[in-house]
């Protein structure tokens, strides 16, 4: 970098920031993984996921799919509107699904179906060239077809071998199949997510695959941890084991403490907060849209207020003009309870009925109240602030074009992570990745792939 | 409102009501050699083992110095469960997190054994393995002492205001020309630069609210729905796990590579676009707006939660094998889903079934099938077809859920100041050098003499001279 640390010591800190963060920069940085080479044998998204994150952090990602049609996530897709073409060289008149897009970021793609024999010679001579291996089959798969933890830790006692799925590869729940959504409700997160009954709730979902997507980033923390153990220390490889349901229990919070200790059962509560008022979103009347014809813009807007100290609640009761509800309140503990909660948020949504979303912000920007609206994607999408940061951006993909796609959300001063590209078709990589790395002649892929090996 | 005003009472409850199940009772039946491999795993990875074992971190030391929010504390309680020594830095009097409970309920907190403070249920379960020191840092000594303890550790997390840290000279311009070496995080809502750089005193749910996870999340407008935040603080969750990876691979460089340490930022709202997957192409592509679309799934039929006779249903087919199954299960009691279902040309290709109208045929249908089922009735007859599905559990189900218990993913842990506690635990189970829990937490301050005595070479006389002028 031109700059020298005389200079960045001379800078706001908010230049500074700019300058040691600047997305514009990221290629001319060292990438932290370089030189480390993944073997991802993952389907849907929690595995998939956690070789993407691997992949932006620069290690070398092989990524094996079934021959032809790929890994079941390219056919999936929002209401089968869109997709990217082709799918791959044999099959370029169907495409890839948006299901697929954020998982797979950075990775050489292959095929493999290791239902073949032959599949699983080829497969095991990987294991000396890998230094991270992650799979998702259904446990007990890869040890019966001889590539599993035993096996491939035995060509290479450095390997660390990341199993990711469902339940887990042992206990009553074993042979269990999982998805993210189900992995939200059994951990316990969907039943307390979701308007309470006494407001017409139900438990909701997380719009997001968060089981899978954070489950992902679960086992990049641990292959990290181990790697660096590793390479600091020495003591070879390990076996990994992360359960999707097992992670979504670990987020519960006071749950299960407060379940052992007094037998409470924690319920939905909504938009609010158990633990601190005023901390909730409320409706706005006006919709910020009124003229739009998209249903996503033209419903009322939501806002997060958060005055919960009772400086801010003061604030909030003297813009809303309603100091009766300040001397009815005054104290936090008075506002949290329950009723207090049913009664507040009730008066506040009295206050924002005849507003937009931004009318409510200005007023509460204005007073020094912290508020944040609710935002839908495309707001989202162009705000210049992700934009600026490169959390949200234009990329020219090599294969599939002009996208907008979101970028690693670890910024780091030294060593960023990147997105290079969005993803491959199914086994453009076939030739480089068996030739330059196993050695097989053109003719013997070319058979290969005829008989459908891979 | 009745059901606000019931008192669920204070009573501990027996954990567990029922039984773990024995190893003989998981296994019964299975032939040795179909026992041999999930035996194996277990051996290798069953948390009771765990204190046998090395621990990947255990040369590193991190100061968190984040309070009010769960951002931080979540990335310093990975690096502990992994084996670092972490140091909670907390204002003197302690962390307000601390005295966050549901309902401002001051008999839902805990107590320690030896000082008799109280702390809240939240604050406690991500204050495992860490040490708890006091320190002003709005005090100049206060300042000094810090700037002495960064050469004592690799890594610092915060979470004050943007900029704060750096005017007040502990940020990681200055920090880092103490200790060239000092891995260096901030965490926070939106981030600590930019047009929307976070305000003082901003917490989630402003991440959540701030990327589109809230609007597309709960039933759309026409089912009578609003957009929902996620019950937990769940944007902080991912977050600090961000931050932690972001931690893991600085250390990993600078011990491998350069020698020197690097300044971090990890976002809540910007971990949620991450994984908000196909949002930002679907977008770009032609506009679309992300819709909420309540229980069910906009890319995966099917894929959804309906409701059942005791509560609500998950039941998931994403292809054609275990789309056929889920009929082929149904079709037992209701023959006219064959012909509904199964000879419909539209919903014959995995993807032809992806639109909204095969979604409501495919959910309509089940529904009526799932509405005279209990969860459990339902569960069986599918998995007989081995059908990923399951109920939406309640709390008092996931922690008797028998898989759960059998393998730790939850247990009671029995803390020297805090008495039995049931919790979460790590779901990164490892054979070599596994995640851990030590122990649950510690008062405010309970490690000051320690740790200022070990670290900074302060005498007791210092500390409490430290402690007159309320700089611990």
């Amino acid at each position: 970098m031109a700059t020298t640390e005389k200079d960045l010591m001379s800078l706001s800190f908010e230049e500074y920031c700019r300058e040691v963060f600047d997305p514009e920069k990221v290629f001319e940085k060292p990438e932290p993984l370089k030189g480390y080479r993944v073997i991802d044998c993952t389907q849907y998204i929690l595995g998939p996921s956690c070789g993407s994150y691997l992949a932006e952090l620069g290690a070398e990602v092989i990524k094996f799919e079934m021959p032809r049609r790929g890994e079941p996530m390219r056919h999936t897709t929002p209401w089968n509107e869109r997709s990217l073409y082709p799918l791959s060289r044999w099959m370029p008149d169907r495409g890839t699904g948006f299901g697929f897009v954020g998982a797979n970021f950075n990775k050489y793609h292959v095929t493999l179906d290791f239902h073949k024999e032959e599949a699983k010679e080829i497969f095991r001579r990987f294991a000396t060239k890998a230094d991270i291996m992650i799979e998702n089959y259904r446990p007990g798969t890869f040890d019966r077809w001889g590539i599993g933890p035993r096996q491939m830790m035995s060509h290479n006692p450095n390997l660390i071998y990341c199993w990711m799925g469902g339940f887990g590869g042992w206990g009553p729940g074993r042979v269990r199949a999982s998805y993210d959504i189900l992995g939200q409700a059994q951990g316990g997160a969907f039943g307390i997510t979701g308007h309470p009954e006494f407001l017409g709730g139900t438990p909701s979902k997380h719009t997001i695959w968060l089981a899978d997507y954070w489950g992902g980033m679960m086992g990049v923390m641990n292959i990290l941890a181990a790697l660096y153990r590793r390479e600091t220390e020495g003591g070879g490889g390990t076996f990994i084991e992360i359960s999707q349901v097992h992670g979504v229990a670990r987020m519960l919070e006071y749950s299960l403490p407060l379940y052992k200790a007094f037998g409470v059962v924690r319920q939905r509560w909504g938009n609010w907060d158990t633990q601190l008022c005023v901390h909730g979103i409320v409706q706005c009347g006006l919709s910020s849209y009124p003229d739009s014809e998209n249903p996503q813009e033209n419903e009322e807007g939501y806002i997060l207020i958060s005055a919960h100290t009772d400086e801010d609640w003061e604030k909030l009761c003297a813009v809303m003009n309603r100091p009766d509800l300040r001397d009815k309140y005054p104290t936090h503990a008075d506002r949290v309870k329950a009723e207090s909660q049913i009664e507040i948020y009730t008066e506040i949504e009295k206050w924002t009925k005849d507003k937009t979303k931004e009318d409510v912000q200005a007023i509460l920007d204005e007073a020094g109240i912290v508020n944040q609206p609710v935002w839908n994607s495309k707001e989202v999408a162009e705000h210049p602030h992700y934009h600026m940061r490169g959390t949200i951006r234009w990329m020219q993909d090599p294969v599939f074009g002009e996208m907008l796609v979101q970028g690693p959300p670890l910024l780091m001063s030294e060593t960023p992570p990147r997105v290079k590209w969005l993803l491959r078709p199914v086994g453009m990589d076939n030739e480089s990745v068996y030739q330059n790395l196993l050695g097989y002649s053109p003719d013997q892929i070319a058979q290969w792939e005829e008989e459908g090996v891979i | 409102m009745a059901m606000t005003e019931k008192n669920l009472g204070t009573h501990p409850v027996p954990w567990p009501a029922v039984p773990i199940p024995t190893r003989d009772e998981v296994y019964a039946g299975l032939s040795d050699a179909a026992k041999e491999y999930p035996i194996w795993l277990e051996e290798n990875l069953h948390q009771k083992y765990n204190f046998d074992k090395p621990e990947n971190l255990s040369r590193i030391r991190v100061l968190d110095l984040t309070t009010g929010m769960m951002i931080g504390h979540w990335a310093s309680s990975q690096l502990a469960e992994m084996g670092a020594d972490v140091i909670q830095v907390e204002p003197v009097g302690g962390d307000p997190a601390r005295k966050l409970t549901p309902f401002g309920r001051e008999e839902y907190m805990f107590t320690d054994s030896e000082r008799g403070e109280k702390v809240g249920g939240l604050f406690l379960h991500e204050m495992r393995n860490k040490r708890s020191i006091t320190l002003n840092l709005e005090t100049e000594r206060g300042r000094e002492i810090l700037r002495n303890l960064a050469r004592h550790v690799d890594v610092i997390i915060e979470n004050a205001p943007p900029g704060d840290f750096d005017a007040k000279g502990i940020g990681y311009r200055q920090l880092s020309q103490i200790n060239p070496r000092l891995v260096y995080a901030w965490v926070g809502q939106r981030g600590q630069w930019g047009p929307l750089k976070d305000k003082p005193g901003m917490l989630e749910p402003v991440g959540q609210a701030a990327c589109g996870f809230v609007h597309g999340t709960g039933q759309p407008k026409e089912f009578g729905g609003r957009p929902v935040r996620s019950a937990m603080w769940m944007a902080d969750y991912v977050g600090g796990t961000v931050a932690a990876i972001g931690v893991l691979t600085a250390l990993f460089y600078r011990d491998k590579v350069s020698g020197r340490g690097q300044f971090i930022e990890a976002t809540a709202a910007e971990s949620i676009i991450r994984i908000l997957d196909y949002t930002w192409v679907w977008y770009g592509m032609d506009g679309s707006i992300r819709p909420r679309y309540g229980n069910w799934d906009l890319a995966i039929n099917i894929y959804s939660v309906n409701p059942a006779k005791d509560g609500y249903m998950m039941i998931g087919g994403g292809h054609d094998r275990l789309w056929y199954r889920i009929w082929g299960t149904v079709s037992k009691e209701r023959p006219e889903v064959e012909q509904l279902v199964v000879e419909d040309p539209k919903l014959k290709e995995v993807t032809d079934r992806l639109d909204h109208a095969a979604n409501v045929k495919a959910s309509t249908l089940l529904s009526e099938w799932l509405k005279d089922k209990t969860r459990a009735e339902a569960e069986v007859e599918l998995l007989k077809e081995q059908v990923a599905s399951g109920g939406v559990t309640t709390i008092d189900e996931v922690a008797e859920y028998p898989h759960f218990k059998y393998r730790g993913f939850l247990d009671l842990f029995k803390d020297r100041l805090y008495g039995e506690i049931l919790y979460g635990t790590t779901p990164c189970l490892e054979s070599y050098a596994p995640s851990r829990l030590k122990w649950i937490g510690r008062p405010v301050g309970y490690d000051n003499e320690e740790v200022y005595l070990y670290l900074l070479g302060l005498n007791a006389q210092d500390l409490k001279q430290l402690q007159a002028e309320g700089v611990i």
